[in-house]
């Protein structure tokens, strides 16, 4: 066997086993979700394929499935947002401008993300009581944002430090102030940057659970990860079919997300700017 | 548009100290002219560029653009590159990679919210005038380097600007496209008659182009003038070896007065020098000076009078019209550019000295 083809073979192998460790729990997922019975694997048990249990959680009023997922969607979308248009100002302040201490403000703003979201609870609990917004998109939009704000900073710091200065000089010579040249030429230029950061905050917001179980009391703004671990079954027993089918489900946005947004996510859009 | 620099000076503030970028520079460059900025790699000359252009604000001095006063650090003068409509042409071209040819050349003019209309027909007139017509609706991604410089004047010319600032645009171009665009440059600079400041580390470029140049080294400026005046005159060894086709060849010689003339002493040599040339070297008193002799003012004979040297051809080098031949000398290895048959390694040859023509410094001056 020559030496390229044992590569191939052994870079083969090792990428299946990743992808199936990885992919195994959603394949249970999604077979426990389309079978009668979640019992699949017991001796005996039969497979029978239904659709019935995602039909439930849509179907079931009392679930509020549904509106869960409009929260989710518009909550995480909202955050997702926030937090780009906050951090790419930022982000350009850090990169362009002449500032003094810029990486110890850098290194700053990633300590206060390092606190543990359990510490942060019990006090935004009580501010949220305060300012009567418990239950409301408000509630979680504001801590998701400045949650994720540490992060998105980086990321387009380091994504707008890789566009040649150049071109942002040329835009403030060609008559931009500073904010012209930053939404004019650094945003549509770091446009896939700026993209896959607001897709990792929208998964980050979108999976939230500590801040969704305490800040939301109801339907209203209650996100999908709360909305099934509340979940009841009648007589007290989990239903498992309907947890896996929510869960199915809530993959469903996400994933389309990513497949509307990959190819503007990879295109090469800085090509040709300067000389390589 | 006129520009001025007085006293310019520009430290940059780094974790490593400060960095004095441009010392003490004055400069005055005149209305429509064609100004260089030359000198060597790290001499400040793109610091200068950015300093009119207003990117950076000076440490110490104060700018003008026709009289009115754009920077001075001292009265906290200020004025952003917005203000100063200037153009500036990058040596990485700086195209948006985000619009196509037509959008890289009308962002200024949308910036300025200009009529849509008059957009179109300016961009149309810029883009004829650089022969790229045909290329408004390319990506910069998808066109050559020589094209891309043409955006990029484009786009610097289409809303006619008080001052044009080129930093290096034809480094990144092929040795024959760059002579193209070089005179091509030359004749749009006349044709716009457009104020413009033009770095670059090339010499031939700063010759051909220049209405006016000034050499930059460390910071500072060595010597402002026409062309010729650098090479006829240089005021420094520096200056003598910078400019010209081949560096100067400097050797050390000694000026002493016997029987009322000036004389040259170099090596065993000693040379009489004319009534012209004595007065000139008067001002530098007597003693140990270096001269300054141009590889292609000097000439290999077989049979030399005075003034000349021997030595022993240590190579010869090809350069189509003209050879390059290293001569071994008491004084040094000189170089003589000739267009006559050359010598062959190892052959003994006479030089004869250009006396007349060579450049005298006094020896504490820099090199």
């Amino acid at each position: 066997m020559s030496e390229e083809r044992r590569i191939r073979i052994l870079y083969t192998v090792g990428a299946a086993a990743m992808t199936a460790f990885c992919l195994l729990p959603v394949a249970y997922m999604v077979l426990v979700a389309a079978s009668r019975r979640p019992d699949i694997f017991s001796a005996g048990a039969e497979v029978r394929l239904t659709a019935g249990h995602f039909l439930d959680v849509l179907g079931t009023g009392s679930l509020h499935f549904p509106e869960y997922v409009v929260n989710g969607i518009a909550i995480s979308g909202l955050s997702a947002i926030l937090a780009v248009v906050l951090a790419a100002p930022a982000a350009y302040a850090v990169t362009r401008l002449d500032l003094p201490g810029r990486m110890s403000f850098l290194f700053l703003v990633l300590a206060v993300s390092m606190f543990p979201p359990v510490s942060l609870v019990s006090y935004l609990f009580r501010m949220m009581s305060a300012l009567g917004w418990i239950n409301t998109y408000a509630a979680l939009v504001l801590p998701y944002t400045a949650w994720v704000l540490p992060l998105s900073l980086w990321i387009l710091a380091s994504h707008f430090s890789r566009i040649p200065r150049d071109l942002d000089r040329a835009a403030l010579l060609d008559g931009c102030g500073r904010l012209a040249a930053l939404r004019k030429v650094m945003v549509p230029v770091a446009a896939p940057g700026i993209l896959s950061t607001a897709i990792l905050a929208f998964i980050f917001a979108f999976n939230e659970f500590l801040f969704a179980l305490l800040l939301t009391t109801g339907r209203n703004a209650r996100t999908i990860p709360v909305g099934i671990a509340l979940f009841e079954g009648l007589h007290g027993e989990i239903p498992w079919g309907m947890i896996m089918a929510a869960a199915t489900l809530a993959v469903v946005p996400v994933v389309l997300l990513v497949l509307v947004f990959q190819r503007g996510i990879v295109a090469g859009l800085t090509r040709g700017a300067v000389r390589e | 548009m006129m520009l001025t620099f007085h006293g310019i000076s520009k430290t940059f503030v780094s974790e490593r100290g400060e960095v004095p970028a441009v010392r003490g520079v004055d400069l005055a460059v005149r209305e429509g002219e064609l100004f260089v900025l030359l000198g060597p790699s790290g001499c400040g000359k793109s610091t200068v560029l950015s300093l009119a252009a207003g990117l950076l604000s000076p440490s110490s001095g104060e700018i003008r653009l026709d009289g009115e006063l754009v920077a001075a650090p001292g009265k906290k003068v200020f004025v952003s590159p917005r203000e100063r409509n200037v153009a500036m042409v990058f040596q990485s071209y700086a195209l948006y990679p985000h619009l196509d040819v037509f959008g890289n050349i009308a962002f200024p003019l949308r910036v300025a919210k200009g009529k849509e209309e008059s957009i179109t027909a300016e961009v149309a007139r810029a883009a004829s005038m650089l022969g790229i017509g045909e290329l408004l609706r390319a990506r910069p991604g998808d066109l050559s380097g020589g094209q891309r410089q043409r955006v990029a004047i484009a786009r610097a010319i289409v809303r006619k600007p008080r001052l044009f600032l080129l930093d290096e645009p034809l480094s990144n171009l092929d040795a024959a496209l760059r002579s193209a665009t070089r005179a091509e440059l030359k004749r749009l600079q006349r044709e716009l008659a457009v104020t413009t400041l033009y770095v670059t580390h090339d010499q031939t470029e700063a010759m051909t182009l220049g209405d006016r140049v000034a050499l930059m080294r460390e910071g500072s400026v060595l010597q402002v003038g026409t062309p010729r005046e650098l090479y006829e005159t240089p005021r420094s060894p520096f200056a003598g070896s910078f400019i010209g086709p081949s560096p100067m060849n400097l050797l050390d010689a000694v000026v002493f007065e016997e029987e009322g003339h000036l004389h040259l002493r170099i090596g065993e040599e000693r040379v009489a020098l004319s009534p012209k040339k004595a007065g000139e070297v008067r001002r530098l008193a007597t003693g140990r000076v270096r001269l300054g002799l141009r590889p292609e003012r000097m000439r290999i004979s077989g049979d030399p009078g005075p003034p000349a040297l021997r030595g022993i051809v240590v190579s010869a080098e090809y350069l189509g019209r003209e050879r390059l031949v290293s001569v071994e000398t008491a004084a040094g290895i000189l170089t003589v550019l000739t267009d006559e048959v050359a010598p062959n390694e190892g052959d003994v040859v006479g030089l004869a000295l250009p006396i007349e023509t060579a450049c005298v410094f006094r020896p504490e001056e820099g090199e």
